[in-house]
């Protein structure tokens, strides 16, 4: 018998929530043996330990198995088993600076698509006295200085000034990160010229995405995309193959090889007999570029980058460089991007995720090129104003929530309460507090939507998965809702939710095959089911749309299709079924037509059937618009008035 | 349940059950917090770092009305008319004026930017910090107003920049806060008897000119515009609205455009934003210190107090206060952990059994509503 350990935790420093999952080798393939979610706050140990008394308690047998020892003692298990770790960046502030208003709104879009905190100035509305104190400001911790690759002469004209005063900004603030993107790089000999008493700040051309890459992959291969092409396939190995196991992991039969042998600190070594944990060490594809970021609280270097019309689409390389300058390696929303790319492959479908968290939220796509492709474009946005409880909470984030909400608040009662929601992420989940939440998490969508029009034109994935601990302890059916509400675009999909928050983790597997290995093991693990949702398209109001007919495993249903509303199908997970749906006029259910029949697949929710308006149409009265919200949400959430 | 209050020279860890760490511990003291002093393009500091500063010694300082000036250029050596001063020293050494001009360097108008004109009897004096510098010609952040910021508290100068702010480690000890206004200020503690938790507008007198007033659960604007014409330099209450904020700030927007410029204002919420008394061990401590010198801070939100022993109130290890949620601010003894129960709007959640206040029976409540203290 093997002395190695077949398990390890997955963890996801989240800024509210830390979760934790351990994951063991049984019955011949990875999986989640049990998982929970805690406030940040609270002890790492007291977590592990918590996890590993629950598994000892429903399965003594197996978690010696996968410890791996007789009596596992659990305050040595926590101390031994590795641990596979992603964490949120906390969210920093950039100043962008441009000579024009048109410049400058544009580079703030994109550098808010690349996860900053953005406030900025633009030289012919402000005067310098506002961009120094922009630029100069404690919580400001990097610059952006952008033009047109060629710019105009509203532009030009100001561009001297712009260059000096962040250049002299720079000197004043070691730390601060310089970007200077399209024709502001012409002002790079600003940061080049200093006198004995500067410090002279080394100039870094960022690397541009590479070009040819991006011809054969259309139309959503992008600066921010990652192609991940399958040339070899993976090798299906059976654990206990040992021969096939070390090939495709780099592994000795007498450990670790010396190229992941740093990770043995924290990973259990690999043997002959038991399978290998991940390798735990630096996440493969960190980031989408990699930039020369000092060490340290300094930014001794100024990063020449392309400008904010580069990249397909638009701004994508900009994009890529600013995101690569902000997040950290093993950051949460890129490992979900990995992992849903790894998915996508594995898989052959599009999936979709939306992730709401504290301190920002994430919109990815992955799918294959084409059917039969075995290459998968992805694009993902990770946006800091899309928190549920955003640190600059302005007064449209108010009034976005304040629309959402079915509990009638006014303003600023409600601006004390979302300022609290985010010192204390975790208090008053149930309740009114829980309808507040809901409502802010729908509104931080809403914002990460709207910022990511490249996705939204796209056709509904076959997959949608909710993730971010905004979601933890709301009911599944409601989060399904809130699907729908978000994301309307005609089609059928299924929905599902990363309850146990593994994709982030496991998007910290260096190795692109060995996490596609595991995902494959771990995929129905990782993704618990909602239901699926069928939204058809050009539904006239007023009488009977059509019938529908569920026809299941265990049971039939026959639903009259009324215009305006959304219900729910008894659908259990695990379950297949298929919708045979005549309606009564054309529609459009990924193609137009009047009879369609689908396979859907059940979940905790069920089959979702939503013949809404798309977009959805809402009266324009407040109070209205409440009772119209919590008339779907009731047919939903049964328990609201509990 | 009121805990009792007794000296103790040093906080002591407690012996905390392994089902207590799952409630979120929250720190009555802090022991020498570094805090921020944040200042803008015109302003520039007097101290330098490694420097000991006691409460009241200015510095830095402020120009009230900074305007963008256009310099011209400006010798190597010195910086116009050579009265500059940089950052390094409240009073300039040789060394620093000679120093050639460098962004963020203090500098004083010279002569041809003493404006004369019909009305103005007396020369203007510009001055401020130096932005930036184009084809030689330089720029400058000045103004003719300047107010001195005096240090809120002592301690030793960590970082100090002109134009950027000063970071301090404070002496002291501090009580941390959630949310603050105004600006950093100090005086002496004021606890008034509170009628229901809270304190009427009408106990707001001049008698408590100088002090900073612990003002209960709530503070209102009406409160905050009447402490400041009483010259009361401070409040801290359980919890401070956006709006009470709002008026703050504009209301230091209008201070700040008025020519004579009052002593500075801060307000403290202990708990956040929402209406919460405050909690009875930092009510305890605070009676405690009535009278002593005290400080707030905005950056980050503090109460420091110039002092390294303080009465720390004593509390049952199982002593808890429900944070959030329909309970809040209740406080009482832990009895037992709940397991997962299932809370309003059918949402589950890690609970425990907590005894409020007199009740007779336990109340279920989530772990994530409550709070420990760690003293």
């Amino acid at each position: 018998m093997s002395r190695q350990p077949r398990a390890f935790f997955a963890l996801d420093f989240g800024a509210a929530t830390t979760s934790a999952a351990l994951v063991g080798h049984a019955g011949g393939r990875w999986r989640l043996l049990a998982h929970t979610a805690a406030p940040s706050t609270t002890d790492l140990d007291a977590l592990l330990f918590g996890i590993l008394d629950r598994v000892g308690k429903a399965d003594r047998e197996l978690l010696e198995f996968v410890s791996a020892r007789e009596r596992p003692g659990t305050a040595a298990l926590v101390a031994d088993l590795a641990r596979l770790e992603s964490r949120s960046s906390p969210p920093r502030r950039i100043a962008v600076l441009a000579g024009s208003k048109r410049q400058r709104r544009r580079l703030e879009e994109i550098a808010s698509r690349a996860g900053w905190l953005v406030v900025g100035g633009s030289a012919d509305v402000d005067d310098p006295l506002e961009l120094s104190r922009l630029v100069l400001a404690w919580d400001t911790h990097a610059v952006l200085l952008g033009a047109d690759s060629s710019p105009a002469g509203d532009e030009k004209r100001h561009l001297p000034m712009l260059g000096a005063l962040v250049a002299a900004a720079a000197r004043r603030r070691p730390e601060l990160a310089v970007v200077l993107a399209g024709g502001a790089a012409i002002q790079e000999s600003d940061f080049s010229g200093a006198g004995e008493h500067d410090r002279i700040p080394e100039v870094v051309k960022a690397a541009a995405p590479d070009s040819s890459a991006e011809l054969d992959a259309t139309p959503v291969d992008v600066a921010t995309s990652a192609e991940t092409t399958e040339e070899a396939p993976a090798v299906e190995t059976a654990p206990g193959e040992p021969a096939a196991e070390q090939a495709a992991v780099g592994a000795t039969p007498e450990g670790p090889s010396e190229a992941t042998a740093p990770a043995a600190t924290t990973a259990p070594a690999a043997t002959t007999a038991a399978p290998r944990a991940p390798d735990l060490a630096a996440p493969a594809h960190a980031a989408p570029v990699e930039l020369p970021v000092p060490s340290g609280d300094r930014h001794d270097s100024v990063l020449l980058a392309p400008d904010a019309e580069s990249g397909q689409p638009a701004g994508s390389a900009l994009q890529q460089v600013l995101e690569g300058l902000r997040a950290r390696s093993d950051e949460s929303r890129l490992g979900i991007a990995r992992s849903v790319r790894s998915l996508a492959l594995l898989l052959d479908k599009s999936i979709e995720v939306i992730e709401v968290g504290l301190d920002g939220g994430l919109r990815c796509r992955a799918e294959a090129v084409g059917p039969g492709h075995r290459t998968v474009v992805s694009s993902h946005v990770a946006m800091a104003s899309a928190s549920f409880a955003p640190e600059d909470l302005s007064d449209e984030m108010i009034d976005a929530v304040s629309s959402w909400s079915t509990i009638a608040f006014d303003r600023y009662r409600l601006s004390d309460r979302l300022r609290d929601l985010r010192s204390s992420p975790w208090g008053e989940a149930d309740g009114e507090g829980a309808l507040l939440r809901l409502a802010a998490a729908k509104a931080a969508v809403e914002r990460l939507v709207a910022a990511t029009p490249e996705i939204s034109v796209r056709e509904m994935p076959d997959i949608m998965i909710a993730a971010g601990g905004v979601w933890a302890s709301t009911p599944p059916s409601v989060v399904a809702l809130a699907m729908a509400d978000l994301v309307r675009r005609p089609g059928v999909g299924r929905l599902a939710c990363d309850q146990a928050r593994l994709l982030g983790p496991l998007g910290a597997i260096a190795d692109e095959e060995e996490r596609r290995k595991m995902l494959k093991d771990l995929v129905e693990d990782v993704l618990l089911p909602l239901g699926s949702l069928i939204l058809p398209a050009g539904i006239r109001q007023g009488r009977s749309a059509g019938r529908m007919r569920v026809t299941g495993e265990t049971s039939n249903s026959d639903i009259d299709l009324q215009p305006g509303g959304i219900w729910a199908v008894e659908l259990p997970p695990g379950q297949t079924a298929t919708a045979d749906m005549d309606f009564r006029d054309a529609v459009r259910l990924g193609a137009r037509g009047r009879h369609f029949s689908v396979e859907v697949s059940g979940g905790l929710g069920g089959l979702f059937v939503d013949l809404r308006d798309i977009p959805l149409r809402l009266p324009d009265k407040a109070d209205q618009k409440r009772a119209t919200w919590e008339s779907w949400q009731r047919a939903m959430w049964s328990e609201i008035d509990e | 349940m009121s805990p009792k209050t007794r000296a103790r020279g040093r906080a002591e860890a407690p012996d905390v059950p392994p089902e207590l760490t799952r409630i979120p511990g929250r720190r009555i003291l802090v022991v020498s917090p570094v805090v921020q002093i944040r200042l803008g393009p015109g302003d520039r500091v007097l101290v330098s770092p490694g420097q000991k500063v006691t409460a009241g010694m200015p510095i830095a300082e402020r120009t009230c009305d900074p305007e963008f000036i256009d310099v011209g250029r400006l010798n190597g050596a010195t910086n116009g008319n050579g009265k500059g001063n940089g950052e390094g020293g409240w009073k300039g050494s040789q060394q620093e004026r000679r120093r050639p001009p460098l962004p963020g360097k203090w500098w004083v108008g010279g002569d041809d930017r003493r404006g004369r004109n019909a009305r103005r009897e007396g020369p203007r004096r510009l001055a401020g910090t130096l932005l930036y510098e184009i084809n030689g010609r330089w720029s400058a952040a000045a103004g003719d107003r300047h107010e001195k910021v005096e240090s809120p508290t002592s301690g030793v100068i960590v970082e100090a920049a002109n134009c950027i702010g000063i970071a301090m480690k404070v002496t002291g000890i501090a009580i941390p806060a959630a949310v603050a206004g105004g600006q950093p200020t100090r005086g002496y503690l004021d606890v008034p008897r509170l009628v229901d938790g809270e304190l009427r507008d009408t106990a707001l007198d001049m008698g408590r000119s100088g002090a900073i007033v612990v003002a209960g659960g709530r503070v209102s604007a009406e409160a905050l515009t009447r402490a400041r014409a009483m010259s009361i330099r401070g409040m801290v209450a359980g919890s401070l609205g956006q709006a009470e904020l709002r008026d703050l700030a504009a209301s230091e927007g209008r201070q700040r455009a008025a020519l004579h410029s009052m002593p500075p204002f801060g307000v403290l919420g202990l708990d956040g934003h929402q209406r919460r008394p405050i909690a009875s061990p930092i009510l305890a401590l605070l009676a405690a210190l009535a009278g002593r010198e005290v400080a707030i801070i905005t950056e980050p939100p503090l109460l420091v107090l110039d002092v390294v022993d303080v009465p720390l109130p004593e509390l049952p290890r199982d002593w808890v206060r429900v944070r959030s949620g329909t309970h809040a601010g209740r406080e009482g003894r832990w009895l037992s952990s709940a397991g997962l129960h299932r809370f309003r709007a059918g949402i589950h959640l890690e609970a425990a059994n907590v005894r409020l206040g007199d009740d007779l029976g336990p109340t279920i409540i989530a772990v994530a509503d409550l709070e420990r203290f760690i003293l």
